[in-house]
């Protein structure tokens, strides 16, 4: 059946779908504020037309080139094309400026195509059992997930973020993940009676001021993102660093798991990948200054969502995130019901699906490895010129979201507020983690208290959930020790 | 001079007259209060494709306005100018249901109503090895001991179904409120929850493939989606739930706008490719007209007072 399947993969429309859908992909993952959840959602009329493979196929290239496209900008401007490419933004922009922008670049692709091909692989081997994995986390697990995710804060902080700051911006993320409706009792929250605010603060706004609008006021005032023009003729000659391989395993395992929970997206895969490869990293101290291993923990952890989030969404019909809640609406037109059929009597199809995917990270591993050192020269660009245009597809991008006005006042709110928090020493990474986790904390939390009929036990009784104690205490003990032992030294 | 003004009155009435002979003389715009890519979404599009067909030259386009279970979209629908180049999709219960939690800035009288498209009828779905096999040992579980059930919000359709067997059948439920189908699916599926409420077209696949089990559909007749299951009526239970999508326009359209509107969603209604199309999509189609549609509205609205009368969300 695989090579059936890889037989229709091989006619020129397939190998034209794939390598459309990855070069736009590549295209949307870099604008900020058009998601790959957009694209995909918007192509699915266009997939009526099409034979079932075809459409499919575009859409998987669409998904794997966003993932990576995202990394681009936010590297080289900061300015993350995807929210999950924060993480990525926090290692790979200090490079940048550092004149090393090229090798970040590099990194980021060969991270990125790794994780993506490890994810499809186990997508092709063993998606059902993993599937049946997916299914055991409960409420109480999301809890713990979010709690897990929430520790990075903690990690966040080092000589020159104090701890103290880094809480106060989690807690401040936490605060505005708490506008809208709660999720439990229906009632409305900080709302201010506007109905654009019921959903609460739209995220991707947010991000884009936090990120792409501050980091354009920030730039006012200087020339270019990079001091000393001389240190490009580097790039190319630049080694890739050694040792990484490490991290980009650890990414792309955290990245496949995240991504097979339904409902846990890429950002909170990319976040826990970069915060387990900080604590496991040896140079702890250039974290937060550009450092190569978080660009690629981070980036093999966003693209391993890929292939993990299409476990659930093929074998049970659960989407593992937004972007496959999309996919599997293009499945479902054509008829295609996710379960074992689409592995036996559709088999040929959701195989040759699966295999496209493998194509389409090659192809954008290709296309990055040889764009990279061009895509470098954007960090040269003249600020008169890079502002104005960042700054156009910013608004755009918080508009175009949810066809909300209130979103650009938000964006450019959170641009404001994030420009004050970092000259004043508070990390934005933390407060994204609050904004990102506190939602799915507080329902998580909520709901097994239901489910367990007000009874705590139910955090500590579920063998899933013992586990992920575990893991949260790991991370936490190290930096509790440090700060402990740094408080002594004093 | 005297001759020119002839003209100018002549095509100034001729052009008016056209004007008003040729609607839709521009692109008619529909506001989908959801997401692309959604049912709703996708039941739009559909309804596109054989309007087309429907009334020659009509342009159509379709404007996304998701987020707060529809209210942003209702509210654009009924802001909007009352010309008939802007229609919108709805959907029932949250329409009303925003209208009796007082949230929404809109009344059913903001809207002229063309008609009903499509239900979507609910269920009851347990695990697949729950120890409930039917919908009486599930009942008579919940009457000695609270069970946990999923549903989709308050307010929502799966939450008025609950509290109506709660009311007919003085079983008690647990209810876990969640985000949508796709918690909900997880959590039955993994086995976490007793049961859930929900959809007939968000679990017809699990159930075909096993992987969940639905026990009844909350329906007066048994749906082609899923023939071998029955109707809780036919159980012994007769609560009786469905979500509606249909379509409506701001109050005020000229009338015979509103006619050929009218005529419009009636005639794509009947439209044996749309009706392929929405069966290979399983959406399930339910005509009403204007009137007839209205009127189950104002009685849901009615409804669901009654349930928020005696616990308010």
């Amino acid at each position: 059946m695989i090579f059936q399947a890889l037989q229709s993969l091989m006619t020129p429309t397939s190998l034209f779908a794939v390598f459309a859908g990855t070069v736009s992909g590549v295209f949307v993952g870099g604008m900020p504020g058009l998601t790959a959840t957009m694209a995909v959602a918007l192509l699915i009329p266009v997939t009526f037309t099409l034979e079932p493979l075809t459409g499919l196929i575009l859409m998987g290239g669409v998904y794997c080139g966003a993932m990576y496209g995202g990394s681009i900008p936010a590297i080289l401007l900061r300015t993350p094309g995807t929210p999950a490419a924060v993480a990525t933004a926090l290692e790979g922009y200090p490079m940048s400026q550092k004149g090393h922008g090229g090798l970040a670049l590099k990194v980021s692709v060969i991270s990125s195509f790794v994780g993506g091909t490890f994810s499809v692989l186990i997508l092709l081997l063993i998606a059902p059992i993993l599937a049946q994995f997916a299914l055991i986390f409960g409420p109480p697990e999301y809890f713990l997930l979010a709690i897990l995710g929430l520790v990075g804060i903690v990690s966040m902080a080092d000589d020159e973020n104090k701890l103290i700051k880094a809480l106060i911006s989690g807690l401040l993320g936490l605060i505005i993940a708490l506008i809208g409706t709660d999720p439990i009792s229906g009632m409305l929250r900080y709302t201010m009676n506007m109905t654009d605010l019921y959903d609460g603060v739209a995220f991707l706004p947010a991000l884009i001021g936090m990120f792409s609008i501050s980091q354009m006021l920030e730039l006012t005032g200087t020339k270019s993102i990079i001091f000393e023009p001389s240190t490009m003729k580097k790039i190319k000659r630049e080694p890739f660093p050694k040792g990484l391989k490490k991290f980009i395993a650890i990414g792309s395992a955290t990245g496949t798991i995240v991504g097979l929970l339904p409902g846990e997206g890429a950002t909170i895969a990319a976040f826990l990948s970069y915060n387990f490869a900080r604590q496991h990293s040896k140079n702890k101290k250039l974290f937060g200054k550009g450092n190569p291993e978080g660009v690629a923990a981070a980036e093999a952890g966003n693209n391993g969502c890929v292939g993990g989030s299409l476990i659930p969404t093929l074998t049970l019909g659960i989407p593992g995130n937004s972007v496959a809640a999309a996919l599997l609406g293009g499945l479902l037109v054509h008829g295609l019901i996710p379960g074992p059929e689409l592995f036996t009597k559709y088999g040929v199809m959701t195989y040759g699906f699966i295999l496209s995917l493998f194509l389409a990270n090659l192809i954008f591993l290709v296309i990055g490895l040889y764009m990279s050192p061009y895509f470098a020269r954007i960090a040269f660009t003249p600020t008169e010129l890079l502002i104005p245009v960042v700054c156009l597809f910013s608004i755009l991008g918080s508009y175009a979201m949810n066809n909300s006005l209130l979103d650009i006042f938000v964006a450019l709110l959170c641009g404001i507020g994030a420009v004050i928090l970092q000259k004043t020493g508070f990390s934005l990474g933390a407060l994204i983690l609050g904004l990102i986790l506190g939602p799915i904390a507080e329902t998580g939390f909520s709901q097994a208290m239901i489910m367990g009929n007000g009874n705590y036990a139910i955090f500590f009784d579920r063998p899933q959930g013992i586990i992920l104690w575990l893991i949260i205490l790991l991370l936490l003990i190290p930096p509790v020790i440090q700060i402990f032992r740094r408080h002594r030294q004093k | 001079m005297r001759k020119f003004l002839l003209l100018a009155t002549i095509l100034f009435f001729a052009f008016t007259g056209l004007a008003l002979a040729g609607y839709p003389a521009k692109t008619i715009k529909i506001i989908v209060p959801s997401k692309a890519g959604g049912s709703t979404d996708t039941s739009a599009r559909l309804f596109i494709n054989a309007a087309k067909r429907h009334m020659k030259g009509a342009n159509f386009v379709i404007k996304n306005v998701p987020g707060s279970g529809g209210q942003k979209g209702f509210e654009e629908i009924a802001n909007s100018k009352p010309d008939g180049y802007t229609i919108g999709m709805m959907f029932t219960p949250q329409i009303v249901a925003h209208i009796v939690s007082k949230r929404a800035r809109y009344t059913l009288d903001d809207f002229h109503v063309m008609g009903n498209m499509g239900k979507d009828p609910l269920i009851i779905a347990v695990p697949k090895n729950s120890p409930f096999k039917n919908l009486k040992e599930f009942i008579d579980a919940a009457r000695t001991k609270k069970l946990t059930v999923a549903v989709n919000g308050i307010g929502s359709d799966d939450f008025v179904a609950a509290k109506k067997f709660e009311n007919l059948t003085g079983a008690k439920f647990n209810l876990l409120p969640t985000k949508g189908s796709t918690e909900q699916k997880a959590l039955i599926l993994g086995g976490h929850v007793d049961g859930s409420f929900m959809n007939i077209t968000q679990l017809h696949a699990q159930h075909k493939a096993g992987t969940a089990h639905i026990i009844a559909l909350l329906d007066s007749k048994r749906s082609y989606i899923l023939p071998d299951l029955p109707t809780a009526e036919e159980l012994g239970y007769p609560v009786d739930m469905t979500a509606t999508r249909g379509f409506v326009t701001p109050k005020g359209v000229p009338e015979d706008t509103a006619k050929k509107l009218d005529k419009l969603l009636e005639d794509v209604m009947n439209d044996p490719e749309f009706i392929a199309a929405c069966k290979k999509d399983v959406i399930i189609l339910k005509h009403m007209k204007g009137k007839e549609y209205h009127d189950y509205l104002v009685g849901l609205q009615a409804e669901i007072q009654k349930f928020f009368d005696s616990t308010p969300w």
